[in-house]
């Protein structure tokens, strides 16, 4: 139940708002340290609530929330430098709970429940700086599309109550551990649906879009959203339920092959813009296509190496945008000399995500194609592979290239966490070693998992190497990897703009016919009332004026034995019970 | 009653009280005037002493002190409930008396009339009741004129006359008693007084309890005395003279109709007489008197159902401090007109909030602890089968809401006053009434665990 603290104390934030940044970072730190000993101990816990739910920490959950509130913990320590206001801080706080209870759920109602306030928040994350109308329209789209993606984890729920109540199971209702074991045709429905959502969540085709969208938010929120949560529930979801799509035969094969035509076409998209951040969130997904490629181990460890190295260049490029006020590629140079601390790190970062060896993205990268068996997969996933070293490769040599002397000095506590998710990103290739790779796979639940071989990992690290250098050459940019595919004109024209010719028709009917008919009755009334007025009222307010005045009138009676003389008090005192006393002797 | 004693300490709290007053007389004798809050003091202490012996009492079996003293749950509920009431009421004479000659004098009469009413509450045998009477009245009628001005020396007469009157009937009430049966002890009567000599025995009980006949004096008292002493009177007495009215009708005498008629005409002339009350004192007074009408519902309904006790019980003690805190709004207030209250709430936005709540409480308005009493009295009505009365108090009820919010209208109007004194006491008083009527579940669980 880690998740209480930081949604309590974001919760407290947004209503009480005093001293929110150092409130902020040091919830975070706490919920970090709690995270590492809820990793250690991995509590349980379960509760009546439409049926019986839970929380608990697994092997998979356990690096999840250490992953989670690790990378909050650095985005927070950042955002000090850049955003001051309670809102945001308490936004992040309840973003960061949100996908703490969604990551140890074990039961879809709560885990719905998570998923949705963790939509929200990226909503009104995206949307903070809300004068802008264009920001609070990038962020109305980048809700609309997940939420579009959620309805596929209702339907999920819908269907796996229906198999229950059909009976033919046992164990926890809506339970995730359950899921496998669902009769037809709910099975394929349940998978289906957790599969739309999660590939909604983490932006895969054809729902990337909303991640560009998602770019108008501040950098921090950037960060995480694009590193440990959000996109990466997506694709915790789909290792969470893998044995499910096994199960099904059909579900493995099409989300790897959604993960790796992703990897590679929005990969093409990063190679193409000209913008640091919508370079970085179009690799984001193509990374993230990797993770939901088939290989829990792999994704797991794709996932945790990824949020470091992706919040790090977010950050990275926050900083940039804070003291240079440019985010645009050809005015970032000279960058990285300019701001070293950041510069270095970026770089670290950059070439992690290029996959360059020894970094961290080259071995995991590796872990999950090892696991693909599919030999055009495999083909799809080398190509992606080398499609992101090209376009790290150009982000790094615009920053590098040139020097430049103007800006805002730099920052040293808020950048603090750069240097740290840089160690990070280098070193978390550590779990392909053989010893770790066997602890690994274990202790994400998927024992025995497939390990790389030097060979491919010699050869990936060849072309990455190869790849990087094309950075240096200028590359021609299709317009319509520019506009990322023109998804979202193509979502617009082909969903939106029916759906919302239909809602207008719908509304001149509630407005024409159904209002029409409430309306009527109304006046029916009203004129029902006119007609009664006149008779009855007249009577009804006589009634009522009689009452009143006749309850003065015993008032004033009432009034009239407290004469004020004693003697007629004593009088009437006697007489009163001289006249109980007779009663009481004749009655009896 | 499970057992007899002797045990002077099942006495505790009224001795202490008692203690209080001595104590408190004598330092009055030996302390020059301007310290003469010093005795004030002592007697909070002697109260808050018999606070804590009664708290830690109650629950235990029931017993009965030198055969003439009932000590159960009526009793201590009436010693909670006198001592703390008596307790607010000090401070409220204490911003009064200073700088009065007697100063003390009027502390010292509070305790006594304080300890007759507790005794009034535990008798349990005619001739203790007719000295409690005594012990709770003279010291009132002292009060009453304490102020030696022309409308409290009136009213303080007629307070006395009417008292000594009933009073004298009760004492003829008592030998009639005596006279058939033989004996003065409650359990000994056996439910088989007599009829004349039941009314002649309400009539005493009922002056101290302000119900008709005997409630003349109500409005004049408390209208002529000072106001802590009006808060005084309408609250600490009527606690005791309620438990002793239900100990009579429980013990002594079986005529349900008897207290029933009463009940209602009292309510219904009291609402009545209130009006048309421009004086926010008659209009308390008046008010009490309607209260006193629906305390004597449970009293009619003694042994007809298991509901009349803790009705009576806790109406009595959620009536005391909802009406003490509705006279130390006016104590603090210093206007008795009620064009006076126009824009209290501007002034002191909290005392305003506390006469609201003190107000619709004697309305008997959810959550207040007032609204749980009287749904225990008219579930005891209905229980006993007196369903009419129930009908009858509900009633009384609606129309006691027109002269209540006549009263909390202007609070919230336009209008210009006097700057208003200290009103603590009207929001502890408020503040108990709300935390007894939202915890009323809890306290009336507490006797049933520790008694039966």
């Amino acid at each position: 139940m880690i998740w209480i603290l930081p949604t309590a104390v974001g919760a407290l934030l947004l209503l009480v708002r005093r001293a929110p940044r150092a409130t902020a970072v040091s919830t975070a730190a706490a919920t970090l340290a709690l995270a590492v000993w809820a990793a250690v101990t991995r509590p349980a816990t379960s509760f009546p609530l439409i049926f019986t739910s839970g929380f608990s920490v697994d092997g998979l959950a356990a690096v999840m929330v250490v992953t989670v509130a690790a990378v909050a913990l650095a985005v927070l320590v950042f955002a000090t430098g850049e955003l001051r206001e309670a809102r945001f801080y308490g936004l992040m706080l309840i973003f960061v709970g949100a996908m703490l209870a969604t990551v140890t759920a074990t039961e879809l109602t709560v885990l719905l429940m998570g998923w949705e306030v963790m939509g929200a928040m990226s909503y009104a994350l995206i949307g903070y700086w809300w004068r802008d109308g264009d920001r609070v329209t990038s962020a109305g789209v980048a809700f609309v599309t997940t939420r579009a993606g959620d309805l596929g984890l209702y339907v999920a729920a819908g269907a796996a109550f229906a198999a229950f109540t059909t009976g033919g199971t046992s164990g926890q209702v809506l339970g995730l551990a359950a899921l496998p074991e669902l009769p037809q045709p709910w099975r394929d429905l349940v998978a289906g649906g957790i599969v739309l959502a999660a590939l909604g969540k983490s932006a895969q085709l054809p729902f990337s879009f909303w991640l560009s969208r998602a770019m108008a938010g501040p950098s921090p929120v950037s960060a995480l959203l694009h590193s440990a949560t959000m996109v990466a529930a997506g694709a915790y979801l789909l290792l969470r339920v893998e044995p499910l799509l096994a199960a099904t035969g059909w579900a493995g094969p099409l989300v790897a092959w959604v993960g790796g035509l992703t990897a590679l076409l929005l990969g093409g998209v990063a190679l193409a813009q000209r913008d640091l951040k919508q370079l970085l969130a179009a690799s984001t997904c193509a990374q993230l296509g990797f993770m939901v490629m088939g290989s829990v181990a792999g994704g797991a460890a794709h996932l945790v190496a990824h949020a470091a190295v992706k919040s790090l260049l977010f950050l990275g490029a926050g900083a940039w945008l804070t003291a240079l006020g440019t985010k645009d590629l050809s005015e970032l140079r000279g960058a990285g000399r300019r701001y070293p601390v950041v510069g270095v790190s970026f770089a670290v970062g950059a070439l992690a995500l290029a996959g360059l060896p020894p970094l961290s993205l080259w071995v995991t990268k590796d872990s999950v194609l090892a696991a693909v068996h599919d030999p055009w997969l495999h083909a799809v996933g080398l190509a992606a592979g080398a499609l992101s070293a090209a376009y790290a490769g150009r982000a790094l040599v615009a920053v590098w290239r040139g020097s430049r002397s103007d800006g805002r000095p730099a920052e040293t506590l808020s950048w603090a966490p750069l240097p740290v998710l840089a160690a990070g990103a280098a070193v978390l290739g550590v779990v392909g070693l053989p010893a770790v790779w066997a602890w690994w796979s274990g202790l994400v639940g998927d024992p025995g998992a497939a390990r790389v071989d030097a060979g491919s990992l010699a050869l990936s690290g060849a072309l990455a190497a190869a790849a990087v250098l094309t950075a240096l050459v200028r590359l021609p940019e299709p317009r319509v990897l520019t506009g990322w595919l023109g998804l979202e004109a193509a979502a617009r024209a082909v969903l939106w703009r029916p759906l919302l010719a239909l809602a207008r028709g719908a509304a001149w009917f509630d407005d024409r016919v159904l209002d029409g008919a409430v309306e009527a009755v109304p006046r029916l009334g009203m004129a029902a009332a006119r007609l009664a007025r006149t008779p009855f009222e007249m009577g009804v307010d006589g009634v009522v004026r009689a009452v009143g005045g006749a309850a003065m009138g015993l008032g004033r009676l009432a009034r009239r034995p407290q004469t004020g003389q004693v003697h007629t008090y004593l009088a009437q005192a006697a007489v009163g019970l001289i006249i109980l006393a007779v009663a009481i002797v004749l009655v009896r | 009653m499970t057992g007899m004693a002797e045990n002077p300490l099942d006495l505790l709290p009224e001795l202490l009280i008692l203690a209080g007053a001595v104590l408190g007389l004598l330092t009055g004798l030996f302390v020059p005037r301007e310290r003469q809050g010093v005795v004030a003091w002592i007697c909070a202490a002697a109260l808050a002493g018999s606070l804590a012996a009664t708290l830690a009492v109650i629950g235990r079996p029931d017993v009965m002190a030198f055969e003439s003293f009932a000590v159960d749950l009526p009793t201590n509920v009436a010693r909670l409930t006198v001592a703390a009431t008596t307790l607010l009421v000090l401070p409220l004479a204490r911003s009064w008396a200073p700088g009065d000659r007697r100063e003390s004098e009027v502390y010292t009469l509070v305790m006594l009339a304080a300890l007759g009413a507790l005794v009034l509450a535990g008798a349990d045998d005619l001739l203790v009741l007719v000295a409690a009477y005594l012990l709770a009245s003279i010291p009132a009628y002292a009060l009453t004129g304490f102020a030696k001005d022309a409308a409290g020396t009136e009213a303080a007469l007629k307070y006395y006359l009417l008292g000594a009157f009933l009073g004298v009937l009760m004492l003829a009430g008592v030998t009639l008693v005596y006279g058939t049966a033989g004996v003065t002890a409650y359990p000994d009567l056996d439910r088989a007084a007599p009829g004349v000599a039941v009314v002649l025995l309400l009539a005493g009980l009922l002056v101290k309890a302000g119900g008709v006949p005997g409630h003349f004096w109500v409005p004049d008292a408390a209208e002529g005395a000072s106001r802590p002493v009006a808060a005084f009177l309408t609250t600490v007495p009527k606690a005791g003279a309620f438990v002793a009215l239900y100990r009579l009708a429980q013990d002594v005498f079986d005529q349900p109709m008897l207290p029933a008629v009463l009940a209602a005409v009292t309510m219904t002339l009291g609402n009545l007489a209130a009006f048309a009350q421009d004086n926010v004192r008659r209009l308390l007074a008046y008010s009490t008197v309607s209260q006193a009408g629906y305390l004597l519902v449970p009293v009619a309904m003694a042994g007809r159902g298991d509901l009349a006790e803790p009705a009576l019980l806790f109406y009595v003690a959620a009536y005391a401090v909802t009406n003490l805190g509705a006279f130390a709004v006016v104590a603090a207030a210093g206007t008795d007109r009620l064009s006076g209250y126009a824009g209290l709430a501007r002034r002191s936005p909290l005392l305003a909030f506390s006469l609201v709540v003190c107000l619709l409480g004697l309305v008997g308005t959810p959550p207040t602890a007032v609204f749980v009493g009287k749904v225990l009295v008219f579930a005891a009505a209905w229980q006993g089968g007196y369903a009419w009365l129930a009908v009858v108090a509900a009633v009384n009820t609606v129309a006691s809401l027109f002269y209540y919010l006549r009263w909390i209208r202007p609070l919230y109007a336009e209008g210009e006053g006097e700057p208003v004194g200290n009103g603590w006491v009207a929001c502890v008083c408020a503040a108990v009434s709300l935390v007894l009527g939202i915890a009323s579940g809890a306290v009336l669980l507490i006797p049933s665990g520790g008694i039966n």
